[in-house]
């Protein structure tokens, strides 16, 4: 796979001019291949129809892609790792992200816009009928959690959180349906975790005894 | 959602910091860290807000996950 170089050596050829220059971006563009037909070949196989011919040319496009980020945020490159493992990073997301939105392909994230209850989502075959009082302390855990989806969560919030924790929509899908980015559905994500667990450690279940509560056989 | 499932979200919403880094934070610094990481050296606590992004955040597991594997792999191929 291409000659061997420092990160140094990466960074002077990728920003020098005629044939070192171009050697050095089919190297690069190599490197990104792999990157990415390694990720559809462990995430997209299997899921799909999509034969081996299908995943190459999908990878191919990819490394592409990730050809074009790498040589866009090379200035930002500060040799904190090898360069390969960082510009490893681009075409796996790039694939991954691709992987991802392929799984879902067709399944509308409106199909999934009920309106449900959130107890409704919390199926009742986590409580343990054999013991009544972890059976009631599990229905307090429950309704508090329901409670608080229902009255402090944001319709928003709600909704990212129905998608994906009860409907395992992958975010990249999510993202893509909000014209939004991974960091803001993270947050959302992120600012409704902390509202269940403020209520959940008002409520005296903090992780050792919700664990101790749902954890045993 | 079924039991395991559910206890794992359970979990990771007792878990949930306070503040934690984003996805983008994430990314700039999974490289660093995987590099570190096959080397036996990213124990540190400095680490930590990465290694609990990456235990909340599945999508981002997923790409740490295959950037390991396949650094790996090339080092065993050396």
């Amino acid at each position: 796979m291409g000659k061997a170089r420092s990160n140094e050596d990466w960074l002077i050829e990728l920003n020098a001019s005629g044939d070192q220059q171009v050697e050095a971006i089919a190297d690069l563009r190599e490197i990104l291949l792999r990157g990415s037909l390694y990720s559809l070949n462990h995430n997209l196989s299997g899921h799909t129809n999509h034969d081996q011919n299908e995943i190459v040319q999908l990878a191919e496009d990819c490394a592409q892609d990730a050809l074009m980020a790498v040589l866009e945020h090379l200035h930002e490159f500060r040799g904190e790792s090898k360069f390969t493992t960082w510009a490893y990073k681009f075409s796996i997301n790039i694939a991954l992200t691709a992987a991802r939105r392929d799984w879902r392909k067709g399944v509308s994230l409106d199909q999934l816009q009920d309106d449900s209850e959130p107890f409704e989502w919390l199926s009742p075959e986590h409580q343990d009928t054999n013991n009544p009082d972890h059976s009631l302390l599990q229905q307090e855990v429950f309704e508090t959690i329901r409670d608080t989806i229902r009255d402090e969560l944001t319709e928003r919030q709600r909704q990212v959180l129905k998608w994906m924790v009860f409907g395992e929509v992958p975010m990249d899908i999510v993202v893509q349906h909000l014209q939004t980015n991974r960091n803001t559905v993270y947050k959302m994500l992120h600012d409704a975790r902390l509202k269940l667990k403020r209520k959940l450690l008002m409520q005296g279940y903090g992780a050792e005894e919700a664990m101790a509560l749902f954890y045993t056989k | 959602m079924d039991k395991s499932k559910f206890q794992s979200w359970l979990l990771s919403i007792l878990e949930t910091q306070d503040e934690e880094i984003s996805c983008s934070l994430c990314f700039d610094l999974v490289s660093e860290y995987v590099d570190l990481e096959n080397e036996g050296k990213a124990n540190g606590r400095e680490w930590e807000p990465l290694r609990h992004h990456l235990n909340q955040c599945l999508a981002c597991r997923q790409d740490y996950e295959v950037l390991r594997d396949l650094t790996r792999l090339d080092a065993s191929e050396l």
